[in-house]
């Protein structure tokens, strides 16, 4: 688990080091032309050194990592501030729309999936089928054209791109209406593009589930078909489910760099748009780390999860 | 009563063994289940049609990457450019072509447009012809880029379309003279020619080279003709002149022309038809404009369209030349016996002495065009081409490290698979997306544009192939423990032979499951990637990219077939895809299906 990082983190190093252009270089450039040759040639001589360029590889790695553990993600060249200022905002207004997505979509997947997969072949289910199949086939954007034509441009309910009203000045509650009337439609498209998949999943699961045994000898001793189902069936089929959910959080994690760039959200898919089109690495680099880090503690996460839903698999048994 | 039958009814003929306990191969199963489930043999034919489309259709449509036509931006799809409306047909007297539209005026004087109408959002120039009182009866008319402009027989001038640029408003002087013999329109600009050989002109002089001063030539003209922003003129005295003032390769008229007789002009050309009927071109013309064509007989009239020519000698004989893209010299056998010939544009329109009208040269666009004029139709052919290219070779990349990583893990186990299930482990954890993001941005700075599409190819291999390796270990690792692998052993067989040999063709099923799945996940990152901008950078066409300027609420609202093409194909293409392989699963495995 931690050697997955630092093997990612090696990786990303080598990435960090074969940007193109030269760092040292950057930092001083605007001296270039104002001071006479030699001394410009001296403060490059100590943007390198500062920068620790002259140093071996695996010196250059530790200083890094060190800095990024110690939360100095770097300079972003585009916002000329620290990369660590820069993205926190970004990073709660992504993280309010995945969960809101996330919720939204649980809420419509799993009791329609498990509709389908108690009552499967049936006109109802095959219909569904076909439309998951639509589902997830169709990718994010197209979803979000087809919604920012339907809902803003033909019908009008929802602003076609942006956070707030321009020049919004209200506080309080109504801050909080004027930000969710904004968010409202990027947070549909995201649901709307995770439901064909996330259907087909928990279906799977759940048939999976009520093809056992135990689910014949509920029905045998003539527990009520709502027990068999939701207190049985779905019980066991939540293992499955849950890495579904947490796997499901995080690829509509880094989706969100789509649906950000389509509504022009300023959140951290943006950031990290923006900063790979300017040629920030920086900040490139540290939201790519960013998602690495979220990946791994999802998988971990999943893994504990196990041992919570499931007392058949704990650790160290 | 058939069942009654089957049991005790007298058989027709006695079954041998292997007739009545007819053995199936596998393969044969497959395909027959796989043809039962209609959804996925539907999805199979679909997908192969896009398919064949797509790869033989750019041999018919090449693209040309610098393509850029600034007449022909965001024209609506539909066929009707070559359209001449049912009262003109027989009682022509004049048709001029502009941009998009054509302008035709019958004998009667009345006029009618065609074409695509509707330049902008709020213009549209045959909704806007004046009323009749107010034309009067029409005797020429003339298409600009976007307005027409009209001349009765009472010599009054009349503008309607855009007047952005003052192109529609007539001057005092021009509207006091009643001897004007000529109109022509053009780029936002508007020109009179008078009888007694002076020009007016009105519009946008900033845009078009135009200086119309008696010492500049402007006396005695016979007749004028519009390049794409400047003006050449025929006087009466049969000299070529260029009522500008730039220095341009047009401009540069050649000095031993002698007396000429007539003259046309293209996009930046300029013919001049000679006494003895020969042509000369100067200016920026293209090597098809130079390819003058042998002309029997005289030369009784020559127009230009925007990169072509077309001429008509007196033997009725119709001769059309230059740039070919759009099919604009490709002259119909039927086109003999013509009097007369208008156009324009890429618009050809030959009239018969029997009073018919042969068109030929560019129709419509089926799917309209784009920003900057390109034929949308085109650009998704050859754009599909490129998405599944880039998805096939990825997917080709990724099953094969999948293969090879998933087979020697499961077969080898020991430290062998350890090492390789940690190197799964680390692949699979680094998120998709913003890592093929970054490396084809990091990664492809500098590269050469074919370069970077085959690290895009690679990247996507590269990244997606964990999924695969797992479910082939999985596989061989049950394959492994069966008899015959076990004899294989004993008869000595290489062990690598005994995994690529005798183990995996018995996972094949599963491979070839998972590598149309990811054909299809593949080919939904890529044009993502090229949606975003880190793909396929235009003017190559994906159908990734072909969205990419199309997120915006004009976009969305007024050209809407920019989006809506390139999204369904690419929509149908990959549902097409995953109904086959959800079908190919289904029907390799039919317990599968239970689930």
């Amino acid at each position: 688990m931690v050697g997955v990082f630092f093997v990612v983190s090696i990786i990303m190093f080598i990435l960090f080091n074969n940007v193109p252009g030269d760092r040292a270089l950057n930092q001083v450039q605007s001296l270039r032309g104002k001071v006479s040759d030699e001394i410009f040639q001296r403060h490059y001589e100590e943007a390198r050194e500062r920068l620790g360029l002259d140093d071996p590889i695996p010196i250059r790695y530790v200083k890094w990592m060190g800095n990024l553990l110690q939360g100095n993600l770097g300079y972003s060249t585009f916002y000329k501030k620290d990369v660590i200022k820069v993205i926190g905002q970004p990073m709660v207004n992504t993280i309010i729309i995945n969960i809101f997505a996330t919720i939204l979509a649980l809420v419509i997947t799993i009791p329609l999936g498990i509709h389908c997969a108690v009552k499967k072949f049936s006109k109802f289910d095959n219909t569904v089928q076909v439309l998951t199949i639509v589902g997830y086939s169709v990718p994010s954007y197209i979803i979000g054209l087809v919604f920012i034509f339907l809902f803003s441009v033909k019908l009008g309910w929802f602003p076609i791109s942006g956070m707030n009203s321009p020049n919004f000045q209200g506080a309080g509650l109504e801050a909080v209406l004027d930000r969710m009337h904004y968010l409202a439609l990027p947070v549909i498209v995201m649901t709307v593009a995770s439901l064909g998949g996330m259907t087909r999943y928990v279906r799977a699961a759940m048939i999976d589930a009520l093809r056992m045994d135990y689910i014949r000898t509920a029905r045998a001793k003539g527990l009520k078909e709502k027990v068999v189902i939701y207190s049985h069936a779905w019980r066991n089929a939540l293992l499955s489910v849950i890495t579904l959910i947490i796997g499901w959080f995080m690829s509509i994690f880094m989706g969100s760099i789509i649906i950000e760039q389509i509504f022009q959200l300023n959140g951290i898919g943006k950031m990290y748009y923006t900063g790979l089109m300017n040629q920030d690495y920086d900040m490139a680099l540290a939201i790519q780390m960013l998602y690495c880090v979220i990946t791994l503690i999802s998988n971990l996460i999943t893994d504990l999860s196990y041992g919570i839903v499931d007392p058949r698999v704990r650790i160290n048994k | 009563m058939s069942m009654l039958k089957r049991l005790f009814g007298k058989r027709d003929a006695e079954l041998d063994i292997m007739q009545e306990e007819a053995l199936q191969s596998p393969l044969r199963t497959v395909i027959k289940n796989f043809l039962e489930n209609r959804l996925a043999t539907g999805g199979l034919i679909v997908f192969l049609l896009i398919f064949l489309t797509v790869l033989i259709g750019p041999l018919f449509n090449p693209i040309d990457l610098s393509e850029k036509e600034e007449t022909q931006i965001n024209v609506a799809p539909g066929m009707k450019m070559l359209q001449v409306p049912d009262g003109l047909k027989g009682n022509v007297k004049q048709i001029s072509t502009g941009s998009t539209f054509s302008v035709g005026v019958d004998n009667d004087g009345k006029v009618y447009v065609w074409g695509h109408t509707k330049i902008t959002s709020k213009i549209d120039v045959a909704k806007l012809i004046p009323s009749k009182e107010e034309l009067g009866k029409v005797v020429a008319v003339s298409a600009g880029f976007d307005h027409i402009m009209a001349l009765n027989e009472d010599g009054k001038v009349i503008c309607w379309g855009s007047d952005r640029m003052g192109q529609g408003k007539v001057p005092m002087e021009v509207s006091k003279k009643k001897d004007i013999v000529q109109i022509a329109a053009g780029y936002q600009i508007s020109y009179a020619l008078t009888g007694s050989g002076e020009v007016f002109c009105w519009g946008n002089e900033n845009l078009n080279d135009v200086r119309l001063t008696k010492r500049n030539g402007n006396s005695n003209i016979a007749k004028i003709s519009v390049a794409n922003t400047t003006l050449m003129a025929l006087t009466k005295d049969g000299e070529v002149r260029h009522l500008g003032s730039q220095k341009s390769e047009i401009a540069n008229v050649p000095e031993d022309l002698g007396t000429v007789k007539d003259i046309a002009t293209t996009a930046d050309a300029c013919v001049a038809v000679l006494e003895d009927n020969s042509m000369r071109i100067w200016g920026k013309a293209n090597k098809s404009e130079r390819d003058l064509p042998e002309v029997e007989g005289n030369i009784v009239s020559i127009f230009g369209g925007r990169y072509h020519l077309t001429a008509l000698s007196d033997s009725g004989k119709v001769y059309s030349w230059g740039s070919n893209a759009k099919h604009q010299t490709e002259v119909p056998s039927k086109a003999s016996g013509v009097t007369a010939i208008y156009g324009g544009g890429y618009q050809n329109y030959a009239v018969k002495d029997s009073g018919e009208i042969v068109t030929w040269g560019l129709k419509g666009y089926l799917l309209g065009s784009d920003e900057l004029g390109r034929d949308v139709f085109s650009r998704i052919l050859n754009g599909g081409r490129m998405t599944m290219t880039i998805g096939a070779i990825a997917v080709i990349i990724s099953t094969i490290i999948g293969i090879i990583i998933g087979g020697v893990s499961g077969f080898f186990g020991g430290w062998v698979d350890i090492v390789l299930q940690r190197l799964t482990e680390i692949v699979s954890s680094l998120p998709f997306l913003p890592m093929a993001m970054i490396l084809t941005s990091i990664i492809g700075n500098n590269l050469p544009e074919d370069a970077k599409i085959a690290l895009i190819m690679i990247v996507l291999g590269v990244l997606s192939w964990p999924s695969l390796a797992r479910l082939v270990r999985a596989q061989v690792l049950a394959e492994r423990e069966k008899e015959f692998v076990t004899a294989a052993n004993a008869m000595g067989v290489k062990r690598s032979s005994i995994v690529f040999k005798h183990i995996i063709p018995n996972v094949i099923s599963v491979i070839i499951v998972s590598a149309t799945l990811d054909f299809a996940s593949c080919m939904l990152t890529e044009s993502t990637l090229s949606f975003l901008g880190f793909g396929v950078k235009l003017p190559r066409p994906t159908w990734g990219n072909m969205l990419n300027g199309c997120v915006s609420s004009v976009v969305i609202q007024n050209y809407w077939w920019r989006w809506v093409f390139p999204a369904i194909m690419l929509s149908i293409c990959v549902i097409c895809i995953n109904m086959v392989g959800d079908g190919l699963r289904d029907a390799i495995d039919p317990k599968s299906n239970e689930r």
